[in-house]
């Protein structure tokens, strides 16, 4: 599957890493919402480093739609707490 | 809803503002490359953006800097002219002008990691659009309605995407030079009225005190520092000549 990092570009990732994602992205989830700054980087390094790892680089000349999209590596949790919050939709 | 989809939603929806509903398929092509093109020229104009800014905020350290240089200088006269007071004064200013400067040093250094980011973008997506050209070209001449128009959609989705990405990256480096001018703006009037504030953006109280503590503590050494390492001119003879 293809997934993005934002400001990073697209990579490759095979398929059998998809249920470690979902379960970082849920740790994520709830570090965010129990504001947790250390655990919220942590966790979200572990999940870009292991599409970094596991996958490999889209060639910048394709032009493929993405599966997943991830942040930004450098977001910050305050981002993170306005991406749930913002625009009026979903909360956490 | 976790971060994964979160993310992807608020950028597919920032790829379908960009995406026109043409008539024609070959028209939306055309149409997304003069997008791509004016996103190409929005980054440009970011990069461009983010230099001045840096450069407004070197020019502002330099002045903190001959600042400094100028108040090392006054607390060297005040030592030799046996005012201890007013060196004391000095060298506390000079302490807050130090704090002053690290601070926009900091700015700076932030300014320079978005500007690489930019340019890391706007290759990037200079790559992309090459390559969007390319295919639209042979998407146009081998034209039949229905197969083209998969081959049309995946094109178009995925530089779209690419435009949603670097998009995002333009606002947020946007914001962090807005905010960067204003405080830099503010550090300006601070300097001007006298008034002294925490201009480092540090916010925890302790980080302050401890500053104090130790800026205050380098002070006295460096008022020491300054007295018994300059008993210059006709001073020096006095103390030991007295016996």
């Amino acid at each position: 599957m293809i997934i993005r990092i934002l400001t990073e570009g697209q990579f490759n990732l095979p398929g059998s890493h998809l249920d470690q994602l979902n379960d970082i992205d849920n740790q994520l989830v709830e570090a965010v919402e129990s504001d947790d700054q250390g655990r919220f980087e942590q966790l979200l390094k572990e999940m870009l480093d292991l599409v970094r790892q596991k996958g490999t680089v889209v060639p910048v000349e394709e032009l493929i739609e993405s599966d997943l999209i991830l942040p930004e590596p450098d977001i910050t949790l305050k981002e993170a707490e306005e991406l749930f919050v913002g625009e009026g939709l979903l909360p956490g | 809803m976790g971060m994964l989809s979160r993310m992807s939603t608020i950028v597919k929806s920032k790829m379908n503002r960009m995406l026109d509903n043409a008539e024609d398929p070959r028209e939306t092509l055309d149409y997304s490359y003069e997008k791509q093109l004016e996103m190409l020229r929005n980054v440009k104009r970011g990069v461009v953006e983010m230099v001045a800014a840096k450069r407004q905020i070197q020019q502002q350290a330099s002045r903190v800097q001959d600042n400094i240089t100028r108040l090392e200088q006054q607390a060297r006269q005040a030592v030799d002219a046996g005012r201890e007071d007013l060196a004391r004064l000095a060298l506390q200013r000079k302490q807050t002008s130090a704090l002053e400067l690290q601070g926009l040093d900091e700015q700076i250094a932030g300014l320079e990691q978005e500007q690489e980011k930019l340019t890391l973008a706007e290759q990037r997506l200079q790559a992309k659009v090459a390559a969007f050209r390319t295919k639209k070209e042979i998407i146009k001449a081998q034209y039949t309605a229905a197969q083209a128009q998969v081959r049309i959609g995946s094109a178009l989705s995925g530089i779209s995407e690419e435009m949603g990405d670097i998009s995002l990256a333009v606002e947020r480096a946007e914001t962090k030079t807005d905010q960067m001018r204003a405080r830099a703006g503010a550090i300006d009037e601070l300097v001007a009225t006298g008034v002294l504030e925490d201009f480092t953006g540090r916010e925890d109280d302790i980080g302050r005190e401890l500053a104090q503590l130790s800026a205050s503590q380098s002070v006295e050494d460096e008022l020491a520092a300054l007295k018994s390492g300059r008993p210059a001119g006709e001073n020096r003879s006095l103390p030991e000549g007295r016996s």
